[in-house]
């Protein structure tokens, strides 16, 4: 639930859909990766660059076999879909998560807190 | 004015012996005048003190004194209003109009900037509020947050970027989203298309991230192995292919044994798309990219039973029917495995943009 440290990272996710994928840490889905495998289980975390973080997952690789895995790391570049939970509304998730990231940019006073771009150009 | 420093330090010693003994001298006579007229003469001698003071204060002078004008502490100035700099550079810069100059964009910048400190309390109060520990800043937080639409200058993110894009493609996708039209999205695989995709959007971005509601997705799994192989050979135009797949999209391939539910829901709504392009889909489904030609002449015969079951599973048929066309499809069946056609039903699909082949409105 934690938005990253990264200002980097922060911009990308909150000019991107991954917002969306960060609001649903928590929830168990199945994740489709790109070579017709699937991985389902609970998402731990998800970056900026949609690398996805599961638990518990049980993973059917592309021939159907299917097995148990503690913890699952997918890059970003492999997933072909991300299966949202029906009780997520998307747009109410994606707001959330947009103001978490405004929270923690805008944190502190004025001189104090995350001076995150330059007041006057060079 | 300028050399009178070092004139000054160096003739420093010169200047004040001479004003020693120009006082000495002036001594004297009054010394020697004491006796026979004091006072006037002092007076006389006041004056032309006075005045010789002044003229040598003068700048204009010939009398000028510019250690006496350096340490007197009134001396007149010609131009008592004149622009005053620090050293040199500062005077040059000045001259030459340099940056940073009180022009108009630069006073209105500073004052831009000076203001920008002014709301420092108001930020720090809203600020405060957003704090969720502090119990007594969250009351705040109410009204604390009518004031962030008004600071926050256009805030851009995701959604704020969605109706951006108008004039281009991605202007059409955000149409979608506002008119809730139903798209179709072809999906790719490593080689060519692999199914497609129908729902309505409710989200996207630059990258073609899409976010579906209510996904129907019709797909096939690419063939591997040997086959793969063989098929780069067969393949004529993979826009041909795609259209077929577009015509033929429902699942009446599936095999019976698998979701039976499924199939009874998709083939009602496919038998009505998809029995004129039945014929066509045959094809694609036999191997991945099929020459045109060859789908008319190869495997005619097989065409035309497998043609003969499908009539037959749309129908409802039972599962396993027992007719000599089912025995064919049953020495199809490794092949037909590889290529067997899937579809099912996703309430909310969140798709990577770079597996998006193309979009297609239905409106």
């Amino acid at each position: 639930m934690e938005v990253t440290h990264s200002i980097r990272e922060r911009t990308i996710t909150e000019n991107s859909l991954v917002v969306l994928l960060q609001g649903i840490h928590g929830h168990v889905t199945t994740v489709d990766l790109r070579d017709e495998s699937m991985a389902k289980g609970r998402i731990v975390n998800v970056d900026a660059f949609m690398n996805i973080r599961l638990a518990e997952v049980v993973y059917t690789d592309r021939y159907g076999r299917a097995t148990h895995l503690a913890d699952f790391f997918v890059t970003g570049r492999n997933v072909r879909y991300v299966h949202i939970p029906d009780e997520v509304n998307i747009i109410k998730t994606i707001e959330s998560q947009l103001q978490k990231i405004h929270r923690v940019r805008n944190f502190g006073g004025e001189g104090q807190g995350r001076k995150e771009y330059l007041k006057y150009k060079k | 004015m300028r050399s009178s420093p070092c004139c000054s330090a160096a003739g420093l010693s010169n200047m004040e012996e001479r004003e020693r003994e120009t006082s000495r001298t002036r001594e004297e006579p009054k010394a020697g005048t004491s006796g026979v007229a004091t006072g006037t003469g002092r007076q006389a001698e006041k004056d032309s003190d006075a005045d010789s003071h002044r003229a040598r204060l003068d700048v204009s002078s010939d009398h000028f004194d510019p250690l006496l004008a350096l340490y007197s502490p009134d001396i007149p100035l010609p131009y008592p209003n004149v622009k005053c700099f620090n050293n040199l550079a500062e005077y040059e810069s000045f001259l030459k109009g340099g940056r940073g100059r009180a022009k108009p964009e630069n006073v209105e910048k500073k004052n831009r900037k000076s203001k920008k400190g002014v709301p420092d309390p108001e930020r720090i109060e809203r600020l405060k509020k957003l704090m969720v520990n502090n119990p007594a800043s969250e009351e705040e937080g109410g009204s604390g947050r009518k004031r962030l639409p008004r600071r926050a200058k256009a805030p851009k993110n995701v959604l704020t970027r969605m109706p951006l894009h108008a004039g281009s493609p991605l202007g059409e996708l955000h149409r979608c989203v506002k008119e809730r039209l139903k798209i179709k999205v072809h999906i790719r695989t490593f080689k060519g298309l692999r199914g497609v995709c129908s729902g309505f959007l409710v989200a996207f971005d630059k990258f073609w991230n899409m976010a579906l509601v209510d996904v129907d997705e019709t797909y096939r799994k690419p063939v591997l192995g040997k086959a793969f192989y063989h098929e780069p050979a067969l393949t004529i135009t993979r826009i041909f292919d795609r259209l077929k797949l577009q015509e033929s999209e429902s699942p009446e391939f599936k095999k019976p044994d698998k979701t039976l539910t499924k199939e009874s829901d998709a083939s009602p709504g496919t038998r009505k798309e998809d029995k004129p392009g039945m014929e066509l889909r045959r094809s694609p489904r036999k191997s991945y990219s099929y020459p045109k030609g060859q789908t008319y002449t190869k495997p005619a015969e097989k065409r035309a039973a497998e043609a003969g079951e499908e009539r037959k599973t749309q129908k409802g048929a039972s599962t396993e029917s027992e007719t000599g066309k089912v025995q064919k499809k049953a020495k199809d069946k490794p092949t037909v495995d590889y290529q067997q056609v899937h579809c099912r039903h996703v309430n909310q699909l969140f798709i990577r943009g770079e597996n998006i082949l193309l979009v297609n409105l239905l409106e």
